[in-house]
């Protein structure tokens, strides 16, 4: 007996040694990198809720140790406790939320207690708060001369379905703390940002005969017709320059793939394929796209130049790859792993290239779907489906930080930001 | 060692023995003494497996007279059980005068994005090619794709799903 304990004991050590070492290093060599922080919270009514917003963007940065606990202390003074200098930086903050939201933040030395960032913020609009805790994290983030994050204070635009055949269009921050209904009514699908700087948005509306996609400006309300096509019509993806959109049209009755010019109107076919082909993304200095068919039997990502007919395959992994997103030369995409009929499939996320080199999986569990880059391309967003409900989950493919939010309410069709 | 092969030996005859002993015949030819024999059987709902028309064919989420068409999963050719509905469809069609007739594609809740719209898209598409293949003028049909987005159905059942995966046909207002 003694002899079969210590061999399991000398098998545990061998495997142990041969196989984690790699995940051992790769973890301290993160937490190296990391700086340790502490929220203090000056507050004189503190907020649990604005704290995990707080914690929430140093965690999803990728950049941070954020102490877990909600340090509460008087704001002005420099002096910390010997728990707080042992961080290498203490946020201290107050967060009012009378009269319109209001944060001030001061950033000192852990080690000496010395002031090395101070800023005050404020918004009219009290339930806006969370935008507050973001930008007072990215402009932390800079100062401490960290890779840029400023895509925690853009906007989250979604579609989600309400009733048969009713769906309405919402605004959120990230972290979904703050949401505004700006499209109900009738059916209105698949947003999609106009613009880099999120004034104005795409959407397909189904209130007349046939889908028509409109132009909406989210500051003055105006509206602009710009296409309308029978059988569907989606706005996949938008140059950087806003002047050109590839749009999923059907007015043959044959799903297709088109680049819509905005300035002059005019729209030239780029898949002529008889089958399905969707959800077409900007690729390679926006000269290729990357796109969702069934030309071989099954969904899955293909690319093809704009100005040539050759299409070429980019994954040959899964044989159900039915959405992707792409930023420069990044694509992700979801691989149905599982093939129940009906009930709950394993849906994963993969990152490979638009030459379908460099492979590699974001998930590994659950139903993951929807995938959508940050501008940057620094992060994934995507929606998880389990049990409980679902979630928006973020993965920061640097660091391999991921954060999850809870979607609460009806299913959601689409997302962008 | 010895003790070992002792041992060996012995089971060896034992399971020897009872290889030996003569199996009741119970079922014909069959050997029964296997007891993976007796193990849990299924039990099959034969509906699953559909049919030609399809479970969904007792339904109806058409108006206006028409009769809604009703498709296996991921599929988008209409079957042999849905023939009849089609030669309806396009009497009621020819007889809508000038009324444009609306061809509404729809799926099941399990697929997504642009995809799931695009295969309700092949749904309709199929149906009016259908109709027309029976005399109706293209010109008075147009084709619309709901994706998963107008349910007839919410419980979690292969029928309830059978009745979204269907077009409907009603005439344009």
């Amino acid at each position: 007996m003694k002899h079969f304990v210590a061999f399991l004991l000398m098998l545990h050590l061998i495997i142990s040694n041969v196989f984690g070492v790699d995940a051992t290093l790769k973890i301290e060599k993160d937490v190296e990198q990391r700086a340790r922080v502490a929220l203090v919270d000056g507050s004189t009514v503190p907020n649990d809720k604005f704290f995990d917003i707080l914690q929430s963007d140093l965690k999803v940065s990728g950049h941070y140790l954020a102490d877990a606990t909600h340090h509460q202390d008087d704001f002005a003074s420099n002096a910390l406790s010997p728990e707080l200098r042992t961080k290498e930086y203490v946020i201290k903050y107050t967060f009012s939320s009378e009269n319109g939201a209001k944060l001030f933040v001061r950033v000192l030395k852990g080690s000496e207690g010395t002031e090395v960032f101070k800023k005050n913020y404020a918004l009219p609009a009290a339930e806006k708060a969370p935008f507050l805790a973001h930008k007072a994290i990215s402009d932390i983030n800079n100062a401490m001369g960290y890779p840029d994050i400023s895509w925690i204070n853009r906007y989250i635009l979604f579609s989600r379905y309400t009733t048969a055949a009713h769906s309405e269009i919402l605004l959120a921050d990230y972290t979904l703390n703050y949401q505004k209904v700006i499209i109900r009514g009738g059916l209105n699908l698949f947003p999609k940002w106009a613009d880099e700087n999120q004034r104005s948005f795409y959407y397909t509306s189904y209130a007349g005969l046939t889908p028509t996609l409109y132009k909406l400006d989210i500051y003055s309300g105006s509206r602009q017709k710009i296409v309308s096509s029978e059988g569907m019509l989606v706005c996949s993806d938008v140059s950087k320059s806003g002047d050109r959109l590839l749009l999923t049209m059907a007015p043959n009755g044959q799903a297709d793939i088109y680049e819509y010019n905005v300035g002059s109107g005019s729209k030239t076919r780029i898949t002529t394929f008889n089958g399905i082909d969707v959800n077409g993304k900007y690729v390679d200095d926006e000269n290729s796209m990357v796109f969702v068919s069934n030309r071989l039997g099954y969904a899955n990502i293909f690319k093809q130049s704009l100005h040539s007919q050759a299409v070429m395959q980019v994954v040959y992994h899964g044989r159900n790859n039915n959405a992707c997103d792409a930023n420069g030369n990044q694509i992700v995409y979801s691989s149905r792993e599982s093939s129940n009929t009906f009930g709950k499939n394993t849906f994963n996320l993969y990152l490979t290239s638009s030459s379908g080199s460099d492979t590699r999986p974001l998930t590994t569990t659950g139903t993951n779907q929807f995938p959508r880059f940050s501008p940057d391309g620094s992060v994934v967003m995507y929606i998880k489906h389990s049990g409980g409900g679902s979630s928006l989950g973020y993965i920061n493919l640097e660091s391999h930080q991921s954060l999850l939010f809870p979607i609460r309410g009806s299913k959601v069709q689409s997302i962008d930001w | 060692m010895q003790k070992l092969m002792i041992s060996a030996v012995a089971a060896s005859l034992l399971a020897l023995t009872g290889c030996s002993q003569t199996a009741p015949d119970m079922a014909g030819k069959n050997n029964v003494s296997d007891a993976n024999q007796f193990g849990d059987t299924v039990s099959i709902d034969e509906n699953k497996y559909g049919n030609e028309a399809g479970a969904g064919s007792r339904f109806n989420s058409s108006s206006d007279g028409f009769q809604s068409i009703y498709f296996g999963f991921g599929d988008y050719g209409i079957s042999g059980g849905m023939e009849s509905r089609i030669n309806s469809n396009a009497g009621v069609a020819n007889n809508a005068g000038g009324s444009q007739v609306k061809i509404e594609g729809n799926c099941d809740e399990f697929g997504t994005d642009e995809y799931n719209y695009a295969l309700g898209l092949k749904r309709a598409k199929a149906v009016k090619d259908a109709i027309a293949a029976q005399g109706v003028n293209t010109d008075k049909m147009v084709i619309v794709s709901f994706g998963e987005s107008n349910p007839v159905c919410h419980e979690p059942t292969d029928e309830c799903y059978e009745r979204n995966r269907r077009v409907d046909l009603r005439l344009a207002r």
